[in-house]
């Protein structure tokens, strides 16, 4: 409890402060250390900042790729110091990259797909990188093979189901997206954002193509506004989806789990790598669908204004064969280098599918119409409100 | 007032205006720019946008009712706790107004810890989402409640109330509630209610971690802030930030002005007796207190047990083992995560940082209020509520500003100024230190300042060999909500400095828990943080307690 016995210090009277001088002095020692320190603290963010040419900052999300041996390794061999700027997702990388557009401290993006990499070279925001691009297989080329980005990984997004709930009894096995509309399917449907997430985007894109936007119809509006109407779950990223509410995959082991969704979006070989952790099991399956799967390629990009020296030393690593070669087992995605296959252990490879028929729209298409697009695909969610 | 305290006082205010109108104004000018100047158009952009809709519907619903289950709480808890003696009266007091400086990151997982498959298992059930929220506003708000009711309570002569038994209208207990405890208790409970309001509003960490699909104004403004202010890029994210700024702005406004005014107006004087006169011991009360404190410690207790607990995948499925490999994890960090130490060393730095100028910034504020209410009430009046207005932009709004603000002046150099996040810190934390320091202001005695004039003492000597004295408990109860608040903000950080090298406490925390779950560390690592963080606010607000009083009437 504060006294109110106010302390008045000369106005007191000498005598008094005669007798207490020296019972004061170590008390004004101790406040003049902890002014000392109080200050000096703030500078505590600057100690070890010292000049480096040989630094790298990378711009990028969880990508599993970037482990902490992958990273260690590049800086043992090549000197230069690592910096990992971590965000939610690949939409939130380009929203960094235009929203800090001039800056010269991030040298490396990587992360970014075919969906978003077109909006990125629209800003301006990369630069040429110094990249030895032989070796790499057509299909993670044919997206975009210029010297503004190079893929890493790739994979094929598409709906994965749970065959422990879709067993024709409890659901039926899809046979079109029209029949996700159905009262069947009411809230157990989880889709990532097309805004946030690029396998939401890489599957909205899918389902212009599944509805064929070029005739210019409306279905896709259609569905979309059908799906909204049927509880669809969305999320704001694919792991909130995939894990959180789906519950064909390792959701339920998570402490954040709720599993009230039966199909989501998420690769056509994720049932592989199910498999894969759980020793030749799974009960997740891919839906193929035809025009219902994306390809989607994930590229490293040196950024405009940065260090195109190391980001390019980076990049070079991140395609090796010994680095790219396990990014089925350590990102959990197909290498983009040719002759690499996904492991037969465990059944990764047998429950993994390529689809037959997958969407097909150019990343020239996107960047002209995604805007638009995305528009189309908020009007579809929020008519009828 | 001479003229060195009118200087003081107008600096005082220039440069608190400069550092909320200057960032805002800037970030506003870029909005604007892309979205339009038709506020109508803002506002309708909320409902015409999927990632807002029906935003402002559930922010309204639940800080109301997050208020109501607020005050249905905490008042049978205020009553019994100022009604009557209780052994350890200081440390239960302490501890049930602990939730309010435990910040929400915090709050929000340990009540995920409680509420997982480990704890209640009642996660899985969309139904409890809504209620565990209303109930975590609940535990975090209920100390606003017992401290403006408790200090009446326990210090209300009895004999008002024994007069009372004597009339007609104070026969029954009932009547006696109804025609005295009523009356005298309503401003307190109306000015508690409204900050909890407020604060309920704004809230972000326990929405974005409690809630699965919801989002609140503030909420939303943090989620798509990161593409706002864009030309030709993602704009309907710049309509929902001003449409959501607006609203925001406008309500907690009201909500502030409101508790402005009622704070205000209970300086009436009441019969006042001592407490050991007016308190006698409880037993039955128990069932009140115990239940309570059970409440205000659980989770706190259950982010400790979750920092040391594992999840275990083996034979017979999933399971947990205890070990201390989440604090491994956060101490050691990673190239994606900061080592635990460059955190707290963030953290204290821009603490140290706010502390420096949001202390005698808001020292001169609330010092100029109290000179501008003898001779200009109206204009005392708006001052305060323009010292209230961080509250009404929200942290969101306000890491916003800075962000947005800051990039228009200077890209590159903004983020390569690792204090930038202190000058959102200071932006929040000021009006806190207005809000304790002016009661005490207007309860010091006058005359030891007139004596010390008369016998000769200059300005600045009575200044601080007099007032500082005489303040030093506020004072000291100021810098240590600064230090705790600073230290434990998120919502403006998130915003500011989740996109730089520079990770805060609670940023980190954060991050460990928004990883992937298939690591099992990330739930242990990010409460081992929220631990450490804990532990620090705690020990900060147990010193300050000792130095709090009744008397001054604040809010703290």
């Amino acid at each position: 409890m504060a006294t109110h016995r106010p302390d008045l210090g000369n106005a007191s009277g000498g005598s008094e402060m005669r007798n207490t001088n020296k019972n004061e002095k170590s008390p004004k020692i101790a406040n003049m250390v902890i002014v000392i320190l109080l200050l000096t603290i703030p500078l505590s963010g600057c100690v070890g900042d010292t000049e480096n040419d040989r630094e790298l900052v990378i711009v990028t999300y969880d990508v599993y790729a970037l482990t902490d041996e992958v990273i260690e390794e590049f800086e043992n061999e090549t000197g230069i110091s690592v910096t990992i700027l971590k965000l939610n997702d690949a939409g939130s990388i380009l929203d960094y990259l235009i929203q800090h557009q001039g800056r010269e401290d991030v040298d490396l993006a990587i992360g970014m797909d075919n969906n978003f990499l077109g909006t990125a070279i629209e800003f301006d925001l990369l630069a040429e990188s110094d990249v030895n691009q032989v070796g790499i297989r057509n299909d993670a080329l044919g997206p975009y093979s210029g010297p503004l980005a190079t893929p890493f990984d790739m994979g094929y997004v598409c709906l994965n189901y749970d065959t422990e709930q879709v067993d024709g009894e409890n659901l039926t096995v899809p046979t079109s997206l029209w029949n996700l509309t159905e009262e069947e399917w009411r809230g157990k449907v989880a889709l990532p954002s097309p805004v946030t997430s690029s396998p939401g985007r890489a599957f909205m894109l899918a389902t212009l193509d599944y509805f064929d936007w070029e005739d210019g119809n409306d279905e896709f509006t259609s569905w979309w506004t059908a799906m909204k109407d049927n509880d669809v779950i969305i999320t704001s990223g694919w792991s909130e989806a995939y894990e959180t509410h789906y519950t064909g995959g390792y959701g339920e082991w998570t402490e954040g789990y709720i599993g009230d969704a039966h199909i989501t979006v998420s690769y056509c070989h994720s049932p592989g790598v199910e498999s894969w952790y759980n020793e030749n099991w799974t009960k997740s399956a891919s839906l193929d669908l035809p025009k219902t799967s994306f390809l989607q390629v994930e590229y490293a990009a040196a950024v405009n204004g940065g260090n195109i020296e190391t980001a390019s030393e980076f990049i070079n690593y991140l395609i090796s064969p010994e680095v790219n070669s396990l990014m089925p087992t350590e990102n959990l995605m197909y290498s983009v280098l040719e002759g690499q296959d996904l492991p037969e252990e465990n059944g990764y490879l047998l429950n993994s599918v390529i689809p037959q028929q997958p969407s097909q729209i150019s990343m020239n298409d996107i960047s002209e119409n995604i805007e638009l697009w995305l528009e189309e695909w908020n009007s579809a969610m929020t008519s009828g409100e | 007032m001479n003229d060195l305290r009118r200087l003081a006082s107008a600096f005082a205010v220039m440069l608190y205006s400069m550092l909320i109108l200057i960032p805002i104004g800037l970030a506003t000018q870029r909005l604007i720019l892309v979205t339009g100047p038709n506020p109508y158009d803002w506002t309708k952009s909320l409902s015409e946008n999927y990632i807002s809709q029906n935003v402002l519907e559930f922010t309204l619903v639940q800080a109301v009712s997050s208020t109501l289950l607020t005050i249905i709480i905490s008042l049978p808890i205020a009553w019994y706790l100022g009604r009557h003696r209780w052994p350890f009266e200081s440390l239960i007091r302490t501890v049930l107004t602990l939730p309010f400086v435990i910040p929400s990151i915090i709050a929000a997982m340990g009540i995920l810890t409680i509420v997982g498959p480990y704890g209640l298992d009642i996660r899985t059930n969309e139904n409890t989402w809504w209620w565990t929220l209303i109930i975590s506003h609940a535990w975090f708000n209920m100390a606003l409640i017992i401290r403006f009711c408790e200090p009446l309570l326990s210090k209300l002569d009895p004999a008002l109330e024994e007069q009372l038994r004597l009339l007609p209208h104070g026969r029954t207990r009932a009547s006696r509630f109804k025609n005295l405890w009523v009356p005298l208790l309503l401003p307190s409970v109306v000015a508690a209610a409204c900050m909890t309001f407020v604060f309920s509003f704004t809230s972000f960490a326990l929405v974005r971690w409690i809630t699965v699909r919801d989002n609140t104004l503030e909420s939303v403004m943090a989620e798509v802030s990161s593409s706002a202010g864009i030309q030709g890029y993602m704009e309907p994210t710049s309509d929902i930030v001003m449409g959501a700024s607006l609203i925001q702005f406008t309500i907690l406004l009201t909500s502030l002005w409101l508790t402005s005014v009622i704070q205000r107006d209970r300086k009436a004087i009441l019969p006042q007796a001592r407490p050991e006169h007016v308190r006698k011991p409880n037993s039955p009360g128990w069932l009140v207190i115990v239940p309570a404190l059970i409440f205000a410690v659980l989770p706190l207790i259950s982010v400790v047990i979750g920092s040391f607990r594992i999840r275990d995948l083996g034979e017979s499925g999933a399971g947990f083992r205890w070990g201390t490999d989440g604090w491994n994890q956060a101490y050691h960090g990673s190239f994606s995560f900061a080592p635990m130490s460059e955190a707290i060393l963030n953290s204290l730095g821009y603490a140290a940082i706010t502390i420096l100028v949001a202390l005698p910034l808001g020292y001169a504020l609330a010092s100029t209020i109290n000179d501008l209410e003898k001779r200009s009430p109206n204009l005392a009046r708006l001052l305060d509520v323009f010292t209230m207005l961080p509250f009404a932009l929200s942290a969101a709004m306000v890491g916003l500003g800075v962000l947005l603000g800051i990039i228009k002046l200077d890209v590159s150099s903004a983020y390569q100024f690792w204090a930038l996040p202190s000058l959102a810190h200071i932006m929040l934390t000021t009006p806190f230190v207005v809000r304790i320091m002016l009661p005490a202001i207007r309860s010091l005695d006058n005359s030891y300042d007139e004596n010390a004039r008369v016998l000769g003492m200059g300005e600045f000597s009575r200044f601080i060999k007099i007032k500082i004295p005489l303040l030093k408990g506020s004072i000291i109860i100021s810098s240590i909500f600064v230090i705790a608040m600073s230290l434990g903000e998120f919502g403006a950080s998130f915003i500011v400095a989740k996109n730089s090298d520079w990770t805060t406490m609670p940023l980190l925390i954060d991050a460990w828990r928004a990883k992937p779950m298939k690591d099992p560390l990330s739930a242990p690592a990010s409460n081992a943080v929220a631990t450490v963080l804990m532990l620090i606010t705690m020990g900060l607000f147990m010193f300050a307690e000792r130095f709090r009083n009744n008397r001054d009437g604040g809010m703290f």
